[in-house]
């Protein structure tokens, strides 16, 4: 075994260039997998972390579904549940910081602020405030308040300043002075550390309510959860309420994130791949170079398990150093990459998390490949029979059902991989009505990755007409085009799958092109269909439906119609469900939502919603719980529940949470639900009145603190966000493509090796040293071309698959992403003939004599 | 070229190669002169030079001393374009092992002068010539055969044509019959012969086969790097190779 090892580094370091890039591709491969192993990690940290400090010592959290919030009764209810040790009610309210007229009257509103009412004694029981400096709220402070450090930092505020904090219209700005500064951010993931600790009292009087958003519970020692849930189920039956462990928390935000990871596992598998090829390239030719000297290894008695063997610990040799390097690469791809993202939905991160499992997998996974990859060479090698040590000339090449077999193997394995470590496959914290991270994720890029491997099938097939249309652009090189078009037939299948690793990190690039080009259209068509207006002023308090202020803003000259809508949570069936209260006749009016064939009739529909007692269900939602129109669906809304007949049913509805939500008529949303005001606004102007409206109209807005935005800008700012996601996945793929370049410069220099008496009589017969480099690269070229377009048609078709997959059935018209093709075609045939750089200069250097006497 | 039809001249010639930390001298000082239309064989054992001189006679490589002269045109210190351009247009080469390009047809093959030199292979003169050497060498009606549908004498017959096609001033031919059975042999010799004769054609072959070397009008016997006998042929018509055996043995070769 010693020999063995001793033999196989002779071997690789014989090639020592082949070795360095067959290392390099592996390390890249490993680096990709590493870096999204621990961005997952990351996140998963993240999440945990701001599920932790949320909840603090608490067991369970209690959230009022109403927007009321719960009355005394229910707070009295949950605190006297047996085993509980210590309930914590708060009232959380975002508003703004009380300024001046003159300020109000600026084209910008400030950023918002969270308040969160407290009872100082009961809170500091199950959460932890580190100060900064001052002191802690007390039983007996009344206007005080705990700023975070981070907004003490953005608005320049100490202890002892005073805020003023605009609560209802008739309550008016009330003065608080500060008292304290917590550490950090303060644990409310939407505030974005604007975060303000009031007495409850205070608050309560601040925002004109008697109710509370949530208690937190302690429980003693031995308490059962289950128990205590169960009791509280008993207890509190007169208002909705959502209950939420830690891991539900965590379990939820993680599902935000989930379409994120699988991409970049997605991208990551592609990257092996390529990285997979390389070592079989490398490894292949070894066999042919060696072929002779293996005959006589095996002339001298070398068993084939022996032979085996040694091809297979050039590969593993292979495969440590290039996982090693890789994970070191990985540890800054996967800092770049977060600090590119920055934050993942409303949760910050960090510095990347380098776990020993994270290490351990993309290790494994790295060797998993190379041996994977190294078994088909390895098992050719095994098969050379002694007489190969009595042939002339090069051995045969690798036979196309070999690579065949080769191709199933690694796409199989870096499946059975990706299944493996698919986020959510290992058991992730699952929320009370939350949806297993990864799963809905999960088939998407399954079929993208399908489809990228019968896209390397294919390629056999397209590479003789696909060839000479690929030629096109190099006929001014007419005879190198020949002849390299010639060379490249050579081996077919050894160019098929040279081709095929560029094919599919190129269709990586474009398919994601394709969703980044795409999915934010669906978030527009999406608003345009269910918003009544162009514009929306959001507000962040609700705003009673009875605020004179709708009518004075539907007053403004050319404005043609102002719509409320309110965003809420019903309980259903145990679980939240988004909804959204809405004006049934604005909607009829302005023509939004789309009934679906079986869903009812428009008119009569929206205006049951207006009557009250109907909702409005979005397709998926019915379709989900097999809901028709007339049915009948039961909602807890406290001691009786309320029975609201199915009106309609509409193709989708306004997006809120991760959920379409149910529409339902102002008067039920009031009633029934206890839905305080608007959230926002649609704005609709009059016909061709909205350049000259809107001025006006957002000036006034903005002295009732409201935050006018239009709908481009709504879908901008989700548009932005996407944009950088893509972005990076769009540079992970492009490390694919560096990958398959690498893989390419090594096939070049082999194709180069076998060639060169073939080189040699060129150059007898006439052909100049820049012929021959120009052969070689035109040759680089041709195959940088067919990648670039079968790579740029494969993964049009990936990336509509992926827009299909989210795009909910809209029929959008399909744009292809040209910038995408643009870059993928550009970097394509760029990275193939960089990749023949050095094989095209070895080409033409070649000595004539010594080329012609090469065996 | 020469007053008295000198096409090709070398004067004293020299060549060394390192090999390792030795210095090997292939050729010491060697002198000759082919006239136009000649058919000169380079005899010789292994290892004796003549390889390496055909080598600089055709422009392949480069003297250590000493200079080539083909044409009027001194070759021995040309820079790669010239060189390419003399091997393009007056030099053409026969090789042991054919050297066809295996992806190429016949035609393409014969026709790779041409294409090299950016000359449409299908029309014109280039395309008449072309017919003509594949007459010459009796292999019109396989031009879409591929060399591995060849046997290995029609291999030799179309790498002959190849370096024939483009008119060459003077034709190198290295052992052409070494990888070649006695019959296939002896029509590559015929073929040779018959280019010389009919077509005027000077030929410088390397062998080590006396009856290859009794098709030629003069044979330079080369041994230790240097020309050691000169051995004139009488008429082509009455040639055999016993006379040429008898005075090699002489030579002790």
């Amino acid at each position: 075994m010693r020999r063995l090892s001793s033999l196989a580094w002779r071997s690789l370091g014989a090639r020592s260039a082949r070795s360095f890039l067959t290392i390099a591709g592996v390390a890249l491969g490993v680096a990709v997998l590493f870096a999204s192993l621990s961005a997952g990690s990351t996140m998963d940290a993240a999440v945990d972390r701001a599920a932790a400090d949320e909840m603090g010592r608490a067991v369970l959290r209690v959230q009022a579904l109403e927007e009321r919030g719960f009355s005394s009764a229910a707070v009295h209810a949950a605190e006297q549940a047996v085993g509980v040790s210590v309930a914590a009610p708060a009232l959380e309210r975002q508003t703004y910081l009380a300024v001046s007229p003159s300020q109000t009257a600026s084209a910008k509103l400030p950023a918002p602020v969270t308040v969160l009412g407290i009872d100082p004694v009961r809170e500091i029981a199950l959460h932890d405030m580190p100060l900064a400096s001052g002191r802690l709220l007390t039983a007996t402070d009344g206007q005080s308040a705990l700023i975070s450090e981070t907004m003490a930092s953005q608005e320049r505020l100490g202890v002892g300043d005073s805020i003023s904090l605009n609560g209802t219209v008739a309550a008016g700005p009330q003065p608080f002075r500060i008292v304290g500064i917590v550490q950090g951010d303060a644990p409310v993931p939407d505030a974005g550390g604007r975060l303000i600790f009031v007495p409850l009292a205070s608050a309560q009087t601040l925002f004109g309510t008697t109710g509370v958003t949530r208690v937190d519970l302690g429980v003693q020692a031995g308490t059962s959860v289950n128990s205590l849930t169960n009791q509280l189920e008993r207890t509190i039956n007169s208002e909705p309420y959502l209950l939420s462990r830690q891991a539900d928390l965590a379990g939820s935000l993680r599902t935000e994130m989930a379409d994120f990871r699988s991409a970049l596992l997605l991208v990551a598998a592609v990257v092996l791949f390529a990285g997979a090829f390389l070592i079989f390239n490398t490894l292949s030719m070894t066999v042919s170079e060696r072929a002779r000297e293996v005959g006589l290894l095996r002339a001298a008695g070398t068993t084939r398990s022996q032979v085996m063997s040694f091809v297979l610990l050039q590969a593993l040799l292979l495969g440590v150093a290039g996982s090693v390097l890789g994970v070191l690469g990985g540890v800054c791809l996967a800092g770049l990459s977060l600090s590119w993202v920055q934050s993942a939905g409303p949760i910050a991160l960090a510095a990347p998390a380098i776990s020993a499992a994270s290490i351990g997998i993309a290790i494994v996974v790295g060797l998993l490949v190379t041996l994977a990859a190294a078994l088909e060479p390895a098992w050719r090698a095994s098969r050379i029979p002694p007489v190969e040590a009595l042939r002339r000339g090069p051995a045969a090449g690798v036979a196309g059902p070999a690579r065949l077999r080769w191709l199933f193997l690694i796409f199989g394995v870096l499946g059975v991989a990706a299944l493996a470590i698919w986020p959510g496959s290992s058991g992730g914290a699952v929320g009370t009505g939350g949806v297993a991270a990864g799963g809905s994720a999960m088939w998407g890029p399954l079929a993208v990755y399908g489809l990228f491997f019968l896209a390397v099938l294919l390629v056999p097939l397209l590479l003789g007409p696909l060839l000479r249309v690929a030629g096109i652009p190099f006929r001014v090189f007419r005879n190198e085009e020949r002849l390299a078009r010639s060379s490249l037939a050579r081996d077919p299948s050894r160019t098929a799958l040279t081709a095929g690793a560029l094919v599919v990190g190129l269709a990586m690039v474009v398919a994601l092109g394709t969703a980044a080009e795409n999915v934010p259209k669906i978030g527009t068509a999406w608003l345009a269909e269910t918003i009544p207006g162009s514009e929306v002023l959001t507000s962040i308090r609700p705003v009673s439906t009875t605020d004179p202020i709708r009518a004075e803003l539907a007053a403004m000259p050319g404005v043609r119609s102002v719509s409320p809508i309110g965003l809420f949570g019903v309980p259903y069936q145990g679980v939240r469900q988004e909804a959204a209260a809405i004006v049934g006749r604005d909607y009829l009016a302005d023509g939004r939502l789309v009934f679906v064939s079986d869903g009812g009739d428009r008119t009569a529909a929206l205006t049951a919603l207006d009557a009250g007692g109907s909702v409005v269900l979005p397709e998926s939602l019915a379709d989900q719980g097999g809901i028709h129109v007339g049915d009948e669906l039961t909602f807890a809304t406290g001691p009786s529940s309320a029975r609201l007949r199915v009106a309609g049913i509409v193709a989708h509805s306004i997006p809120a949470g991760s959920q379409e939500a149910i529409l339902i008529g102002w008067s039920d949303a009031t009633d029934l639900f206890g839905v305080a005001g608007a959230d926002f606004y649609a704005v609709r102007y009059a016909s061709g009145q909205e350049s000259s409206s809107r001025a006006a109209l957002d000036a006034a807005a903005i002295q009732y603190a409201f935050e006018p935005s239009s709908l481009d800008r709504v879908q901008g700012a989700v548009g932005d966000a996407l944009d950088r996601i893509f972005r990076l996945l769009d540079a992970l793929a492009l490390i694919a493509v560096l990958v398959a370049g690498l893989g390419l410069a090594n096939t070049y220099s082999m194709s180069v090796l076998e060639r060169v008496r073939e080189i040699g009589v060129l150059r007898a017969t006439g052909m100049s040293s820049r012929q021959v480099w120009g052969m070689v690269v035109v040759e680089a070229g041709l195959l940088g071309v067919f990648g670039a377009i079968v790579g740029a048609v494969v993964g049009l078709i990936a990336g509509a698959l992926l827009v299909a997959w989210s795009s909910g059935g809209f029929g959008l018209a399909f744009e292809p992403p040209w910038v995408s093709i643009a870059v993928a075609v550009v970097f394509g045939v760029l990275v193939s003939i960089a990749a023949s750089i050095y094989p095209a200069g070895l080409a033409s250097r070649f000595s004539i004599v010594r080329a012609l006497q090469h065996e | 070229m020469g007053s008295d039809g000198t096409i090709l001249e070398a004067r004293n010639l020299t060549k060394s190669y390192r090999l390792g930390n030795r210095e090997v001298e292939a050729l010491r000082g060697v002198s000759l002169r082919v006239r136009r239309g000649e058919f000169v064989a380079l005899m010789g054992p292994s290892g004796s030079g003549k390889s390496t001189l055909l080598q600089l006679l055709g422009g392949l490589d480069r003297p250590t001393s000493g200079e080539v002269v083909l044409d009027g045109q001194v070759i021995s210190r040309l820079g790669d374009a010239q060189a390419t351009r003399l091997r393009r247009e007056k030099t053409g080469f026969v090789f042991q092992f054919f050297n066809l390009i295996p992806l190429l047809d016949v035609y393409e093959n014969v026709a790779l002068p041409f294409t090299i030199a950016g000359v449409d292979p299908r029309h014109g003169d280039a395309a008449a010539r072309i017919h003509a050497v594949l007459a010459l060498v009796d292999l019109l009606g396989r031009e879409r055969n591929r060399p591995d549908q060849l046997s290995a004498g029609e291999q030799q017959r179309v790498a002959l044509a190849r370096a024939l096609v483009s008119r060459p001033a003077i034709l190198l031919a290295d052992e052409p019959t070494g990888n070649l059975d006695y019959a296939s042999g002896g029509e590559i010799l015929d073929e040779l012969w018959r280019s010389c004769d009919e077509l005027g054609q000077t030929i410088v072959l390397v062998t080590h086969d006396a009856r290859a070397a009794a098709h030629a009008d003069r044979v330079l016997v080369v041994g230790d790097g240097k020309i050691r006998d000169e051995i004139e042929l009488g008429r082509r018509a009455d040639r055999r190779a016993g006379p040429l055996i008898a005075r090699l043995a002489q030579l002790g070769l």
